[in-house]
């Protein structure tokens, strides 16, 4: 397996298990390297779309699904809470997990909270609507907004 | 990327940002996506959707045209 991969699995896998994003040190630890050489792959990982980092480079902004700060779009899994990106990436945590969660939400326009239990089959009827403002083509100009 | 309890309330949102409206996706449609996305991630072997992939993932859940197409030049 090469490093990059070492460090991607080892991010996701961080935040799998505890909800939260990794430091630096502690994804260095888990791939046993030092943090310069994690720095460089970090940068090769945002070119590969699966990290965002914050503008000090080591800061996990994103693993999608999951999200390094708090959102809006807040997932139960087995007791563990995590933060989503976004509407599809809420339901993309249950998805990456294999378990069944709670999406808890809201509507943009109404604030009306959106409360889901999802099962490994997706969620139950229900006549939400997803809605995505940025062109496909678009969406990693500025993935925070998209 | 953002819910919304009906297409009214959609309409409401972006009338009130001058945003233009896109094409609307269902929970059904979101989950597929979701899945499609995601089921992998935390395997060795994952990895993002090609753009041709992707065009094939959006066409097969209906969701087709310019808005959909990662590598379309309409929205530069």
């Amino acid at each position: 397996m090469s490093f990059d991969t070492r460090t991607k699995l080892a991010i996701y896998r961080y935040f799998a298990e505890t909800g939260h994003r990794p430091s630096l040190e502690v994804v260095a630890e888990r791939v046993g390297a030092d943090a310069s050489s994690v720095r460089e792959a970090y940068v090769r990982l945002r070119a590969q779309r699966v990290l965002v980092l914050e503008p000090d480079g080591v800061s996990i902004r994103m693993a999608p699904p999951f999200s390094g700060v708090p959102t809006q779009h807040l997932v139960i899994v087995d007791d563990t809470k995590y933060f989503a990106n976004c509407a599809w990436d809420s339901f993309g945590i249950p998805a990456a997990l294999h378990r069944p969660g709670k999406v808890h939400s809201r509507c943009e326009q109404s604030g009306e909270p959106l409360n889901l239990e999802i099962d490994l089959e997706g969620p139950p009827p229900c006549n939400w609507l997803f809605h995505c403002l940025v062109p496909a083509a678009r969406w990693w100009d500025d993935i925070v907004f998209t | 990327m953002l819910f919304f309890r009906s297409e009214e309330r959609v309409r409401e949102w972006c009338a009130a940002h001058e945003y233009p409206m896109r094409p609307l996706v269902t929970m059904d449609q979101l989950w597929t996506l979701a899945t499609t996305w995601y089921s992998t991630r935390l395997q060795e072997h994952s990895r993002r959707p090609q753009p041709d992939e992707m065009r094939s993932i959006f066409a097969g859940l209906g969701l087709g045209g310019d808005f959909w197409n990662p590598q379309s030049d309409s929205f530069s």
